[in-house]
């Protein structure tokens, strides 16, 4: 029996961290709550539709309460009027749970730099990933989603922790 | 020798503290800037600004006239060459091109058959570019209204549209709010057109066509006229606590600071807020009354 030869214990088992497999899972099977704005909304049902599959990152099902929803996409216009509505609907999601924030309006407030539009979604609850574009194309709302798949995969439970309770404290 | 692995701190920025000021250094265009004019569409006044052109542009050829006088026998006295005479300047065929559409006297049978009912409660009555345009005293429109719906000669079942403009350099009032008719019979449309002060409350028409009362409602929103006897005269397009009337002239594109609350911070103000609309909904008035 060499070094280099797996034993028959090895064969069935595979060492890891609980908290690996946990973002592994999370991050394989995220779950948006089903959320439109303004015209950003149409380029994220173009990504979810059967062209660019969104679902092939375990991201296809949209719920349709934020109760069972992990992911909330920011995808339009955020005016005064609608922020302490996405507030709540943040505040209803369980933990754990991601922003993205889907073209400029939600990013800076885009071309409505006016009386109404919140200047950033970053105002109301915290963002993950910023995708810019006006409307951002199918492709780079998918490469945010990777860059937020990455941002899962090398969190921890204790830097969630200390951001939970550490903060508030 | 600074850590390379260290991350600089970013320096916080302090929140500005007191009321909202805008940068307008950093954005000169988004000074406010009242308008100097009234573009109200009017007969009358387009007929007195013609006259008052045509004196105009005499008293200036009179002057240019006199001042080659004076140069003609300047010149004689010198023994020079006379001056070249002035000519006119006729207008071109082009000069009309680019103008919007001149208000003309009505012709057709609808306005003259409405100033014949309202008497003298129709102010003016005019055609511009083929529509027609009627104003009203603010006190009759719902009785010209009734008239319009109601008179077998006119049938104007619809109200299509009704808008409101400010102009808040006009003499004696500042807004005007008018009423797009329609006749789907007939297959025309006619316009109502009612000029309303400060602090006016016009007659809603919502009793004659129930299509008003969204339209009148945006109208209180956007500009602050509220209308009699409305059924629900409340916000409709901006959140109830809102301040302010976006859409009149000394209104602030930026708004009042609304969009720059932040909402992650401010929790305090959040709860302070549902705190206010709940005390609404029993009855109480949490809010400090404001001095107008």
């Amino acid at each position: 029996m060499g070094m280099n030869q797996p034993t028959a214990l090895e064969h069935i088992l595979i060492t890891t961290k609980v908290e690996k497999v946990m973002n592994w899972s999370r991050a394989t099977s995220v779950w948006p709550v089903t959320f439109g704005l303004a015209c950003c909304a149409i380029e994220m049902m173009a990504a979810g539709a059967s062209r660019f599959d969104f679902d092939r990152f375990g991201a296809g099902i949209f719920r349709a309460s934020p109760r069972q929803a992990d992911l909330m996409i920011i995808a339009g216009t955020v005016t005064y009027k609608m922020a302490p509505i996405i507030k709540t609907l943040y505040d209803q999601m369980p933990e754990p749970k991601w922003v993205m924030a889907m073209g400029s309006c939600a990013t800076a407030g885009g071309p409505f730099d006016s009386y109404h539009t919140i200047q950033g979604v970053d105002k109301v609850i915290p963002v993950d990933v910023y995708i810019p574009g006006c409307p951002p194309r199918p492709e780079s709302f998918i490469y945010g989603f990777l860059k937020l798949q990455d941002k899962i995969m090398t969190s921890s439970l204790a830097d969630r922790y200390k951001d939970i309770f550490e903060e508030v404290g | 020798m600074a850590e390379p692995n260290v991350p600089q701190t970013p320096e916080v920025p302090e929140a500005p503290a007191g009321p909202y000021v805008y940068d307008y250094k950093a954005a000169p265009f988004r000074q406010i800037a009242m308008p100097k004019t009234v573009p109200l569409p009017s007969r009358q006044t387009y007929l007195a600004e013609q006259k008052a052109a045509a004196e105009a542009d005499e008293a200036k050829w009179q002057k240019t006239l006199a001042d080659f006088e004076t140069a003609k026998t300047k010149a004689e006295a010198e023994g020079k060459d006379a001056p070249k005479p002035p000519v006119r300047p006729v207008p071109r065929k082009d000069d009309n091109d680019l103008k919007t559409p001149v208000p003309e006297e009505a012709q057709d049978p609808d306005l003259l058959k409405l100033q014949a009912l309202l008497g003298d409660k129709a102010e003016e009555i005019f055609e511009q570019a083929g529509e027609l345009v009627c104003q009203v005293k603010k006190e009759a429109i719902l009785e010209a209204l009734a008239l319009c719906r109601d008179e077998a000669a006119l049938k104007y079942e619809m109200l299509a549209d009704q808008s409101g403009t400010h102009y808040p350099a006009a003499n004696g009032f500042a807004y005007s709010v008018v009423y797009h008719l329609t006749s789907i019979s007939r297959r025309k449309r006619l316009r109502l057109r009612i000029l309303v002060p400060e602090g006016f409350a016009p007659e809603s028409a919502c009793p004659l066509y129930p299509s008003a009362n969204w339209m009148e409602r945006e109208i209180y929103d956007m500009l602050g006229i509220r209308f009699a006897n409305h059924p629900d005269m409340t916000r409709i397009l901006c959140p109830e606590d809102w301040e302010g009337y976006p859409l009149r002239k000394d209104y602030p594109t930026v708004g009042w600071g609304q969009r720059d609350i932040s909402f992650r911070e401010d929790r305090g103000g959040m709860l302070e807020r549902i705190a206010l609309q709940k005390a609404g909904q029993l009855g109480i008035n949490l809010k400090q009354p404001k001095a107008d």
